[in-house]
């Protein structure tokens, strides 16, 4: 295995987010949540960190950092709270630092829907309907994963093979760099409408960007993505049980 | 536009592997949705990288229809979650492992029978699954009690006996 035996680095890293997260994860016996949540997220912090980093400045360094700290804490502590209240709220940290990185990458809206959507509408959801149907503290069924050693490692044996396809990938491979050349040729695409003199280029990340990708480019997938929620709204209607009022 | 986003990458196949991993070992059905949703990120993030990456905005495009679908599996899985809490009155998936087909033993019986019959020409072939038989449904499910108009249209076997004995002939309609 050239890669394991040339990135040395990398699979200690592995190595302790798979202790991390056995910490985390395992029997009541050998359980230590916090020290686990850390060494995995530390460790995995540490698989990152042979990729090139983001950002041109020190600034931009720090955001990603902070934003990849929040991200993996979160989710690390999502899978391995014992409370699912908890892990719900640690699921809201973990969109909210993913909604930074979108606005690092240029998504200002789509880091605002993000939010709007999760924070807003599928978080308090859960929230509700977790405490309609779990009213007496926690049960036995949280407290026991299900299988936790043969799934973090397989877990790894899947992360591997991503980290490592993702070391023989390179951002500014020569099709990416002549794709961006030829988006930043092509300038202006359309002639610029009457009344707006000076029609600035097409910025990637601008609302007016998306939104012309969106209707022009993805016109029909907007309208089967429109009758998709429909359909949702519909069979969420009739699937939902209906009980007295009071019970559940 | 000049600087580079593996670093991106790696974190979207991260966030996306650790929610594969809650996915597999959490037993508490909304905790596995809430998993899917953080996978959905790691795949939004990978998204958002690679458009970059090609100067395009056609991932972030891709992105929004992630958070449609989101959406949509949100309030169909919590629906689909509340019905299964009404018949098991918990939120433990693996009260449900044995959900299956009709006509289908549980494996754990069939691997005993196995065990424990010694003769040599004894042989057992797996049994397909008979598709298309309406499952027995509880009178307090969504749609319990319900007849079903078209149950002579498909041939069926007449000896065939849907639901549960008694049940068959139940008219009752559920008032929505």
């Amino acid at each position: 295995m050239p890669f394991l035996a040339d990135n040395l680095f990398t699979v200690l890293m592995l190595f302790g987010a798979v202790v991390g997260l056995w910490l985390a994860m395992a029997q009541r016996r050998f359980q230590a949540k916090r020290l686990g949540v850390a060494i995995a997220t530390f460790s995995l912090l540490g698989v990152i960190l042979p990729f090139d980093t983001p950002g041109v400045g020190a600034v931009e360094h720090f955001q990603f950092w902070v934003c990849s700290i929040g991200a993996l804490v979160g989710g690390v502590s999502m899978i391995s709270s014992r409370d699912p209240v908890h892990g719900a709220l640690w699921f809201a940290v973990a969109t909210i630092s993913v909604c930074g990185l979108f606005l690092m990458q240029a998504a200002p809206f789509l880091a605002a829907a993000t939010v709007i959507v999760y924070a807003g509408a599928i978080i308090v959801t859960f929230l509700f309907v977790m405490m309609l149907a779990q009213q007496n503290g926690v049960s036995a069924y949280d407290r026991n994963p299900r299988g936790p050693t043969m799934a973090i490692l397989m877990s790894a044996v899947v992360l591997v093979t991503m980290i490592a396809a993702l070391h023989d990938f390179h951002g500014d491979s020569p099709m990416a760099l002549a794709d961006r050349a030829a988006r930043a040729e092509e300038g202006e695409p359309t002639a610029p409408p009457e009344g707006s003199a000076a029609e600035t280029p097409p910025k990637l990340g601008a609302m007016h960007t998306l939104g012309r990708s969106l209707f022009v480019d993805h016109l029909l997938a907007v309208e089967l993505a429109g009758t998709l929620l429909l359909i949702a709204t519909v069979g969420a209607i009739l699937l939902a049980p209906r009980r007295a009022t009071g019970t559940l | 536009m000049n600087h580079s986003h593996d670093a991106y990458l790696a974190l979207g196949a991260i966030l996306f592997v650790i929610g594969g991993l809650g996915f597999v070992t959490r037993r508490n059905l909304i905790l596995m949705l809430l998993c899917t949703e953080l996978m959905l990120h790691g795949v939004s993030l990978t998204l958002l990288a690679f458009g970059h990456i090609h100067g395009s905005s056609s991932g972030q495009a891709f992105t929004v229809f992630v958070l449609t679908v989101a959406a949509c599996e949100a309030g169909i899985g919590l629906a689909l979650v509340l019905s299964l809490y009404q018949r098991a009155k918990s939120l433990d998936v693996s009260l449900w492992s044995s959900l299956r087909d009709p006509g289908i033993d549980l494996p754990e019986e069939e691997f005993e029978e196995l065990a424990s019959s010694d003769d040599e020409a004894y042989q057992e072939f797996p049994a397909l699954t008979t598709a298309g038989v309406r499952p027995t449904i509880d009178a307090d499910a969504p749609l319990g009690g319900q007849t079903w108009p078209d149950e002579q249209d498909y041939g069926r076997p007449e000896s065939f006996v849907y639901g549960p004995p008694g049940k068959s002939d139940s008219t009752q309609k559920t008032d929505y």
